[in-house]
């Protein structure tokens, strides 16, 4: 049972920091159709931007003013750029993101040089809260997952629940005719891409520091969060939730499980020839393939369901 | 127009290029292929720093041959295999006979199989390699050549040199082996296997997983709650870069108290990136040729590595560079000429100073050797770890040294050697 819910926890702690990732994403795509390459960059720089920010007025601080900042930078970037090549279409779009992860790339490893920076766990919140089965749990990690809750319960509520919500829903749909009922669209892209990016940046700022901080950190996100907006299905921010608790806890169950076929076969009372070719097959445990399940559960969605688990339109 | 501007830009550099080595006709050149950009260009970058201070060095001291130069051309692989050939490529047609490289086992393949045919097509135009760092076994072994020398110990000996240490410990008696599934990983899980049979019975292993490398995994506590609870008291580990730091700082969230015994996973740059609680949580214990900290560190390295910090700005770290250049131009004079072919016997069985004692060139499969230090991280040492005048707060303290004959193992080389003129 203690194991149970310890691997439960940490699953949903890591699809948490999945959901912080890709609801930006999601969000982005949703309103304005454009598949932000450039997402991870924003999250590298949320990290870098912490480090240095909580260098001179600590971590706390940093927390805030950092996603802030690269909000901004978001809607800078979306104001000035996406903008201006939108009216090229989507592939032009795609192709300025993805100039811009390398330009970010680039950018950071100028500034902060080319190996990692020691962003660290702040002092404050560096002890562990509570002992299961002989491991402690660090209580920066509840922080963590505290705040990601919180993310998600403010975002849906401003999404349901308040008038800009509603405008930004109607926007994504009928963008003409909000914009006859006056309502300033493409004001509306920008806010929500700054928006979008801010929570990359918020997301880099939590992970940072226990992931470490390193121009290669985008790079090294990059597919997962993909895998996450897939398979939720594009656009959708219940969908991102889902489907980045799943993965998380998916994958964490999938680690500590060190069962092969042959351990099924053997259970079942036969011993396999251990010399075949097939062995490798057989041998393969749920453990060693965890990593692959995401990749493997985003080839299925899209054979089943194109549309995610709760998209509205195929990808 | 920008066609004719870059024309120009690339004629004018060309120019001044020529200029420079016609100027500098003499100079014995060492190419060297190393990542210059992209995710790993520090490394490359920190390697190239310390070849040019050790050639430098030379020529200050009157150079080789009676006063000719060693100059480092650096070529920038950008970490991508197929671009290493083509730098091999230019290296060759600029008729450079020496090329060395480090980062990356599977470029250096590719360098070794590279030339290794234009060596056997190109009799008296040979090019040598000279292995800086990458570590794969079978590069000695199966693999061997007379134009590759490595000045790194392998794989298998640096497994060696840790599991005889972990044989000593007398806290462990139960050991997790986790590595990452690529041919580095899987030759070290294979190699402390193997070893740790032979060498510590005693000791059981408890786990032996391999996982997805590259910094793909994101959240290490499963893997951390396994160790946990298979009660090891080590952990044996290959891994490097993100895979080692965050396995390590979530073992140390958990509180998890093992021994970390591995090969990257204490760096400098690692253990700025985890911070002191961290890296000092828990031994994190790693294989060297040396440390600054070292009681018995000689004096003479000590003199080289303070005129190597007044260059830098950079505490030492790696020794081997200074073996490579050193032995490099003993086996020039010693030969008498720059002709790869005749390097290379003056190379073999080559001996010259080592931290602790002699360090020596293998003549059956050019394999260096040399006794290894196993030191962890602490904050309480001597001299603090310093990068470009950053002060990391820690740096290493010997745990012991394990001699040459320790980690000297069998090889499968069968080696064609060239006729000597």
């Amino acid at each position: 049972m203690d194991v149970f819910l310890f691997t439960l926890f940490n699953g949903i702690l890591y699809g948490m920091l999945l959901f912080m990732l890709s609801s930006g994403l999601t969000l982005i795509f949703g309103m304005m159709g454009v598949l932000n390459f450039a997402h991870a960059s924003f999250y590298m720089l949320g990290a870098y931007f912490a480090y240095q920010i909580s260098e001179y007025v600590g971590f706390y601080p940093a927390l805030i003013i950092a996603p802030l900042i690269i909000a901004f930078l978001g809607a800078y970037v979306e104001r000035y750029g996406l903008r201006r090549v939108h009216k090229f279409g989507h592939v032009a779009e795609l192709l300025f993101t993805f100039g811009l992860f390398y330009i970010i790339e680039e950018i950071v490893q100028m500034v902060w040089g080319k190996v990692p920076v020691g962003y660290h766990i702040p002092p404050s919140m560096d002890f562990s809260l509570f002992n299961l089965m002989g491991t402690s749990y660090p209580a920066y990690q509840i922080f963590v997952l505290t705040v990601s809750v919180f993310i998600f319960a403010g975002l849906f509520a401003v999404l349901t629940k308040t008038r800009a919500g509603l405008i930004i829903k109607a926007a994504l749909t009928h963008p003409e005719t909000v914009s006859a009922l006056g309502h300033n669209v493409p004001k509306v892209f920008m806010m929500v891409f700054g928006l979008g990016c801010g929570l990359a940046g918020l997301a880099g700022v939590l992970a940072g520091n226990t992931l470490g901080t390193e121009p290669a950190m985008a790079f090294m996100l990059g597919p997962i969060v993909f895998v996450v907006i897939v398979v939720g299905g594009l656009g959708s921010l219940k969908g991102a939730l889902v489907a980045s608790l799943l993965i998380g806890v998916m994958q964490t169950f999938a680690v500590s499980m060190d069962y092969s076929l042959n351990s099924l076969i053997s259970l079942l009372g036969f011993s396999f020839d251990a010399e075949s070719l097939w062995r490798i097959f057989v041998d393969l445990t749920i453990s060693q393939l965890a990593p692959v399940l995401p990749y493997l559960l985003l080839v299925v969605m899209l054979i089943a369901r194109p549309r995610g688990l709760f998209g509205t339109r195929d990808v | 127009m920008l066609n004719k501007f870059i024309k120009i830009i690339i004629f004018s550099i060309s120019l001044v290029s020529f200029n420079f080595s016609a100027f500098a006709k003499d100079q014995i050149k060492i190419a060297m292929i190393e990542p210059m950009s992209g995710p790993l260009a520090a490394i490359g970058l920190d390697l190239i720093e310390q070849m040019e201070f050790f050639a430098e060095r030379v020529n200050e001291q009157g150079g080789v041959l009676g006063g000719r130069h060693i100059e480092i051309v650096p070529f920038d692989n950008q970490m991508i295999a197929e671009k290493t050939i083509q730098q091999l490529r230019k290296v060759i047609d600029q008729d450079i006979r020496y090329v060395t490289q480090g980062v990356g086992s599977n470029h250096a393949l590719n360098i070794l199989k590279t030339l290794k045919k234009h060596n056997k097509r190109n009799p008296g135009k040979e090019v040598m390699f000279l292995n800086n760092s990458a570590v794969t076994t079978s590069f000695t072994n199966e693999l061997c050549d007379f134009y590759h020398f490595r000045f790194d110990a392998n794989v298998d000996m640096k497994v060696a040199a840790l599991v005889t240490q972990l044989a000593k410990d007398p806290d462990v008696k139960k050991v997790y082996l986790i590595n990452q599934n690529y041919a580095y990983g899987q030759s070290f899980q294979a190699a402390a296997q193997r070893l740790l049979a032979e060498r510590a019975p005693h000791i059981e292993i408890v786990g032996d997983e391999l996982i997805v490398p590259f910094g793909k995994i994101l959240d290490f506590s499963p893997y951390v709650a396994k160790i946990t609870s298979s009660g090891a008291d080590a952990v044996l580990t290959g891994n490097w870069g993100p895979d080692a730091a965050r396995m390590i700082i979530a073992g140390a969230n958990a509180g998890l108290k093992v021994k970390y015994y591995s090969i990257y996973a204490g760096i400098p740059n690692a253990m700025n990136q985890m911070g002191k609680k961290v890296s000092t949580f828990t031994p994190i214990i790693q294989v060297t040729e040396s440390h600054e900290n070292d009681p018995d560190h000689p004096q003479w390295l000590k003199d080289i590595e303070a005129e190597y910090f007044e260059y830098s700005r950079k505490s030492p770290y790696a020794d081997r560079i200074r073996m490579l250049i050193e032995m490099f131009a003993t086996a020039l004079d010693k030969a008498g000429t720059d002709n790869p072919t005749d390097v290379g016997f003056a190379l073999e069985g080559l001996t010259s100073r080592g931290a602790k004692g002699e360090i020596y060139m293998r003549e059956t499969d050019h394999q260096i050797h040399f006794d290894m230090v196993l030191s962890h991280v602490s904050e309480n040492v001597e001299k603090t770890f310093i990068y470009n005048d950053e002060d990391y707060g820690m740096a290493y303290i010997t745990d012991g040294w394990v001699s040459r004959e320790d980690i000297t193992l069998p090889t499968t080389c069968k080696m064609k050697r060239p006729k000597k003129s």
